[in-house]
């Protein structure tokens, strides 16, 4: 997995690219200490190009989406297609996170 | 890869060669010889054979083994060598489970984490038995999940992250570092067979997945083992949202709920040891 993070007035947009899975742990230690960091109030996770998450892959957005709510950042993902959306409405992680289209 | 119908059922796929992709030729040879195979030098690309028939790939560790091409036919077994030293007498029994399924794969754990097998697997089966696009993602994410269970949880005995907290992201993340760097659980095997049936024959069911659908289509039986300590499933409540955020839910623990949806039957068993899924094709 790779990722971009572009940070605008209100909003940094995170873009996730490829397959997050277990193997991401470390990038994703970084990610949400990025995210944590940066001024921003709004954290989305723009799914678009995201190809394949598994079920660690899952549980490091929860852990995100708990250290953004300790950082009272919001915290959204956005834009999920394909396997990832499937994946995203199977673990009900709608009842969680909010998810825009 | 042959159906198994036409073959005694201790023969399900015929090897005409041994590929070692990034294998010096002499060793290569040397293996080969020992199965009384052919080798198809490094350099043939693609790895066809004078025979048409299946084709086993070899590894001395790590190299080599993330080709795309590699996952395709005519390969149809991918062995990591027991011990680089000699290999040939480890090999043989290894090249006798291959041949009795469909597709084998068996390496250490050091060369199967770092290469997405459940992506690998699922391009084998997709070249065998074309699948819609959503039942290949399933089918992919189970074989996914059920490989890193054996590899992380398994082989590596590495807990799954229970708290929702970034301290528990790093706790997961230096001791798989940790256990990765540790040669002896490095170097434990994972072991998969899958077998490729016309219909689901009931002789190796396991009964209490009781699955009762009209077995007409064909169906992918596929075992995964590891050499890990087993563990000890959680109670399956019947009618429970499978996947479904639990309160006492962590970051993990879904993995094996999310195979239970998609799969068409789900056994464990040798203690955990080994998973045995079912695939409607």
């Amino acid at each position: 997995m790779d990722y971009g993070i572009e940070v605008r007035d209100q909003e940094a947009v995170v873009r996730l690219r490829g397959r997050l899975t277990f193997n991401d742990h470390a990038k994703l230690r970084t990610l949400i200490g990025e995210m944590a960091q940066n001024p921003a109030r709004r954290q989305v996770l723009d799914l678009s190009s995201l190809e394949f998450v598994d079920s660690a892959g899952i549980g490091m957005l929860l852990i995100a989406r708990e250290e953004m709510a300790n950082a009272n950042k919001q915290f959204i993902l956005r834009a999920a297609t394909g396997q990832v959306k499937r994946v995203l409405t199977v673990a009900q992680i709608a009842k969680i996170v909010p998810i825009e289209d | 890869m042959t159906l198994g119908a036409t073959l005694p059922a201790a023969v399900r796929t015929r090897f005409d060669a041994l590929h070692g992709p990034a294998m010096a030729g002499s060793r290569l040879d040397r293996l080969a010889q020992s199965l009384g195979l052919p080798a198809v030098p490094a350099d043939t690309t693609p790895p066809v054979t004078a025979r048409g028939g299946s084709v086993a790939a070899v590894f001395d560790g790590t190299g080599g083994a993330d080709a795309d091409a590699l996952w395709l036919p005519p390969f149809a077994a991918w062995i990591e060598t027991v011990d680089a030293d000699d290999g040939a007498a480890a090999l043989a029994p290894l090249m006798a489970a291959a041949a009795a399924a469909d597709l084998y794969v068996n390496l250490s754990t050091g060369t199967a984490h770092d290469l997405q097998l459940g992506s690998r697997l699922l391009a084998a089966l997709a070249a065998r038995h074309p699948l819609a696009t959503e039942r290949r993602d399933d089918i992919e994410l189970a074989l996914h999940e059920a490989v890193s269970n054996a590899l992380v949880h398994g082989n590596l005995g590495v807990d799954g992250m229970k708290e929702l907290s970034a301290a528990e992201l790093e706790r997961f993340s230096r001791d798989l570092g940790d256990r990765l760097a540790d040669p002896r659980l490095a170097a434990r095997r994972i072991a998969i067979t899958v077998r490729i049936d016309r219909t689901d024959g009931s002789k190796d069911g396991g009964g209490e997945d009781g699955d009762c659908e009209d077995g007409g289509g064909p169906i992918a039986v596929v075992e995964i083992a590891d050499d890990g300590p087993g563990f000890v499933p959680n109670a399956v409540q019947p009618g429970a949202q499978p996947g479904a955020p639990q309160p006492d839910h962590g970051a993990s623990g879904r993995g094996l709920a999310l195979i239970g949806t998609i799969a068409d039957g789900l056994e464990i068993c040798d203690g955990g040891r080994r998973v045995r899924l079912r695939f409607r094709l």
